[in-house]
C-alpha cells in the first residue's frame, strides 16, 4: 500500500464522518489558532520594534539630567548642561560619534497654506499608516550622526548654527513631501510659530519598501536646540550620545557617568546614562519570556487536543474493528493497518492545523491591532511549524490507536459485530 | 511433491486447562491437494470454522503442524502470513464481510491495494472480476443498497480478483435463498473446473454431497472423509 492510497483512504473516512471529524478537530484548532496568535503577535512585535531601531541605529547611549529646581511659579530653573555635555563628548573623540538633545519642539510648522496643525494621523482600512504629522525635534549638529540621518539635499546643521542662533532647519524625507512636495525645500523659509526658519537642508529616507509604509519616523523637522530661546521649551533633559562601536558602549558610558557627578551638583538634579542596546537586550528577553509562557499555556490546549484526537481514534478503532479484521484478511499487513489510522490522525489534525493556522493569521493580526497598534502577519516559519506541530500532534496522538487496531487477531476482529 | 494443504495433528483450543475448556479442533490431520473441492460439514459447534481459519491463516493452532505448499506456517512472520491470505486464498463468509464505507468497487480492488498494483491495473482485474459476477453494472453502489445475493456475488468477486490458488468459503449459502445459493455453488463448481482448489464449509448434508470429497467433523474431530462422484466435473 503506498502514501497516496493511505492519503485517499484516510480522506474517505475523514469526509465519510464530517461532523465528527470537526468536532475531534476543534482541541486542535483551537490550540493551534491560539499558538500561532500568541508566538506571532509577540515575535511580530519584537521584529518591527527592532526594524525601528536599527533603522535609528545601534551603540547608543541615553544620557538624562534631571532638574529638581523650580520657581515660585513652578518654572524650571534648570541649567543648559548640553554645551559641557558636548564638549566633553567631543573630547572623547575614540570613543563618541555624536552627542545631541533628544527633545520635542512643540511648536506649529507652516509653510505656505500647508500646517503641521492640519495634517493628522490616518490609518486605511488595515490599519496601515496613510499620513502622520510631523515631528520637529530640537537637536545639535550631531543629531544626524546619533539617528543614523544622512544628508540628501543641502547641509545639515553645524555648531555655528548654535552659536549664533540661527532659525533654520533640516526637513526629514517625509516632512519634505509633506510641505513641499516634488519641490526642493532647500533655501525656503518656514514658519515655526510665526517665526521664519530657512530650511538648510533634506535628510535621506531611513526606512524604504514595506516599512516605511507603516511608520513615521522620517516624518520630522530637526532645527537647533538653542532655537527654545525663540520657542519656547525647557532646559533638554534627555540626550543621545552616539558611540563608535558596540566595545565602547560600557567604557563611554562610564565616562560621561563620572563626568556628570561633577557637572551636576545632587542638590540640584539627577542623572542617569543608560545603554540603549541593554535595554534592547531585556526587552528582547521579556518578549521571550512573555511568548514563552502564553505559548505554554496555549500549548497546554494543544495536548488537550491531542488527546482527543486520540480518544476518537481508539472510539474508530473499536468501531472499525471488524474492517480491519476484514482488510486483515484479505491481506493487510500490521504495517498497512497502522499506516492507514496514523494517515487517518495525521491528516485530521493537519487539516485541524490549516483551518487552526488560518484563524491564528486573524488573531495575530488582531491581537497586532489591539495591543500593538502594528499590522502584524504571521512569519512563514510560524506558518510551517504550525503545521508541521499539528501533524506531528496527529502522529504522537495516532500510535497508541493505530498500533492496538494492528495488534488485533484477524479472527476475533472478524467475529466483532 | 508437497501437499498443498498438510494439517497434522492439529489441536485448537480455548481455556486450555480450564473447567471450560473448549476443543474446537481436537487432533485432525488432513491433507488437500491442488485442484480438489472438498466439503467440511458437521453441526454448528463441531469446529468448521475454526478450521477454516486456520487453514486460512487467520488463526494460530494451539499445537500441531500446518503445512501450505511444504511451508511450516508456524515460521512465517506477520507479513509473510498476510501475504499468503493476500496472493494464495480467497475468502468467502457467510456474513459477506464488505466494508460498508466502500463502493463494490472499491471492496473488490481493497485486495489489489495490498498488492500494490497500480491503479488502472487494479481497476481492469477489479471490474473483470465483477463482470464474471454480473455486477459490472452496479459497480458505485454501497453494499447496503445490494441484496444478500449481490453483495455475497461481491464478495465472490473480491475473493477471485487476485486470482487466488485456493477459495475458502465459509457457509457462503447460510444467508441466501436456496435458488442464490445453488448460482453461488454452480459458481464455486465453475472456478473449480478452472483449476481452483476449492475448500467449502456448510452445514447443509445436501450441499456437502455435490462436493467432490466430503470431509465430516464432530466435536472437533475428523469422523469421515471420502471422495464423492459429482455430475458437474
Ligand atoms: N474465541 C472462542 N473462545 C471460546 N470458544 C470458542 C471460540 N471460538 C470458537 N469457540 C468454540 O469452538 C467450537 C467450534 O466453533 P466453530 O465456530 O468452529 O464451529 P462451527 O462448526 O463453525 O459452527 P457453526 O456451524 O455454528 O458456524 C464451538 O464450541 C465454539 O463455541
Ligand atoms: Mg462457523
Amino acid at each position: 500500500m503506498n502514501i497516496r492510497q493511505a492519503l485517499k483512504m484516510a480522506w474517505r473516512s475523514i469526509w465519510g464522518k464530517k461532523g465528527r471529524s470537526v468536532l475531534t478537530m476543534l482541541g486542535i484548532i483551537i490550540g493551534i489558532a491560539a499558538v500561532m496568535t500568541i508566538v506571532s503577535a509577540m515575535n511580530g512585535y519584537t521584529e518591527k520594534t527592532m526594524e525601528q531601531y536599527a533603522a535609528m541605529g545601534s551603540n547608543k547611549l541615553e544620557v538624562y539630567i534631571w532638574n529638581y529646581l523650580y520657581d515660585e511659579d513652578g518654572n524650571s530653573l534648570g541649567k543648559d548642561y548640553f554645551p559641557d555635555l558636548y564638549d566633553y563628548c567631543n573630547s572623547l573623540k575614540e570613543l563618541v560619534a555624536g552627542v545631541t538633545p533628544e527633545a520635542y519642539c512643540n511648536a506649529t510648522a507652516v509653510y505656505g497654506t500647508k500646517s503641521s496643525a492640519n495634517m493628522e494621523w490616518e490609518y486605511d482600512d488595515n490599519g496601515n499608516l496613510l499620513s502622520s504629522r510631523p515631528q520637529l525635534y530640537y537637536g545639535s549638529d550631531q543629531y544626524s550622526a546619533c539617528n543614523n540621518l544622512t544628508l540628501a539635499k543641502g547641509r545639515d546643521l553645524t555648531p555655528m548654527d548654535m552659536e549664533r542662533y540661527n532659525q533654520v532647519c533640516v526637513l526629514g524625507s517625509e516632512a519634505a513631501k509633506a510641505f513641499f512636495g516634488t519641490a526642493d525645500p532647500v533655501g525656503k523659509a518656514m514658519q515655526f510659530n510665526g517665526q521664519n526658519f530657512f530650511v538648510v537642508g533634506v535628510y535621506a529616507p531611513r526606512l524604504t519598501g514595506e516599512a516605511a509604509k507603516n511608520n513615521s519616523m522620517d516624518n520630522i523637522i530637526v532645527l537647533p536646540y538653542t532655537a527654545r530661546r525663540v520657542l519656547g521649551g525647557e532646559a533638554p533633559e534627555q540626550f543621545v550620545v552616539k558611540v563608535k562601536n558596540a566595545e565602547s558602549l560600557a567604557e563611554a558610558a562610564s565616562r560621561i557617568r563620572g563626568f556628570l557627578k561633577g557637572l551636576v551638583n545632587p542638590n540640584a538634579g539627577d542623572t542617569q546614562v543608560y545603554s540603549n542596546d541593554e535595554w534592547q537586550q531585556s526587552m528582547n528577553e521579556q518578549m521571550g519570556m512573555i511568548s514563552l509562557v502564553l505559548g505554554g499555556i496555549a500549548a497546554i490546549s494543544l495536548l488537550v487536543g491531542g488527546i482527543g484526537i486520540m480518544n476518537i481514534m481508539l472510539v474508530t478503532v473499536t468501531e472499525r474493528t471488524r474492517e480491519i479484521g476484514i482488510r486483515r484478511a484479505i491481506g493487510a499487513q500490521r504495517s498497512s493497518i497502522i499506516t492507514q489510522f496514523l494517515m487517518e490522525a495525521a491528516m485530521l489534525c493537519g487539516i485541524g492545523g490549516i483551518i487552526g493556522i488560518g484563524l491564528g493569521t486573524v488573531g495575530s493580526y488582531v491581537a497586532g491591532r489591539l495591543m500593538f497598534q502594528m499590522t502584524i502577519y504571521p512569519a512563514t516559519w510560524i506558518t510551517a511549524c504550525a503545521f508541521s506541530l499539528s501533524v506531528a500532534l496527529g502522529i504522537i496522538f495516532g500510535i497508541y490507536p493505530a498500533v492496538k487496531a494492528a495488534n488485533l487477531q484477524p479472527v476475533e476482529a472478524l467475529r466483532a459485530e | 511433491m508437497a501437499h498443498l494443504v498438510e494439517l497434522r495433528d492439529i489441536y485448537k483450543i480455548y481455556g486450555e486447562g480450564l473447567e471450560s475448556e473448549v476443543r474446537a479442533l481436537d487432533g485432525v490431520s488432513l491433507t488437500i491437494d491442488k485442484g480438489e473441492f472438498v466439503a467440511v460439514v458437521g453441526q454448528s459447534g463441531s469446529g468448521k470454522s475454526t478450521m477454516m481459519n486456520v487453514l486460512g491463516c487467520l488463526d494460530i493452532p494451539t499445537r500441531g503442524d500446518y503445512l501450505l505448499d511444504g511451508t511450516d506456517v508456524r515460521e512465517l512472520t506477520d507479513r509473510e502470513l498476510s501475504h499468503i491470505r493476500n496472493k494464495q486464498i480467497g475468502f468467502i463468509f457467510q456474513q459477506y464481510n464488505l466494508i460498508q464505507s466502500l463502493t463494490v468497487l472499491e471492496n473488490v480492488e481493497l485486495p489489489l491495494i495490498y498488492q500494490g498494483i497500480n491503479a488502472d491495473d487494479r481497476r481492469d482485474l477489479a471490474m473483470e472480476a465483477l463482470e464474471r459476477v454480473g455486477l459490472a453494472g452496479r459497480v458505485k453502489h454501497r453494499p447496503t443498497e445490494m441484496s444478500g445475493g449481490q453483495q455475497q456475488r461481491v464478495a465472490i468477486a473480491r475473493a477471485i480478483a487476485t486470482k487466488p490458488p485456493i477459495i475458502m468459503a465459509d457457509e457462503p449459502t447460510g444467508a441466501l435463498d436456496s435458488r442464490t445459493g445453488r448460482e453461488v455453488l454452480e459458481f464455486l463448481q465453475q472456478l473449480n473446473r478452472e483449476g481452483s482448489t476449492v475448500i467449502l464449509i456448510t452445514h447443509d448434508n445436501g450441499i456437502a454431497a455435490t462436493a467432490r470429497r466430503c470431509v465430516r467433523l464432530a466435536d472437533g474431530k475428523m469422523i469421515e472423509d471420502k471422495q464423492q462422484e459429482v455430475d458437474w466435473f
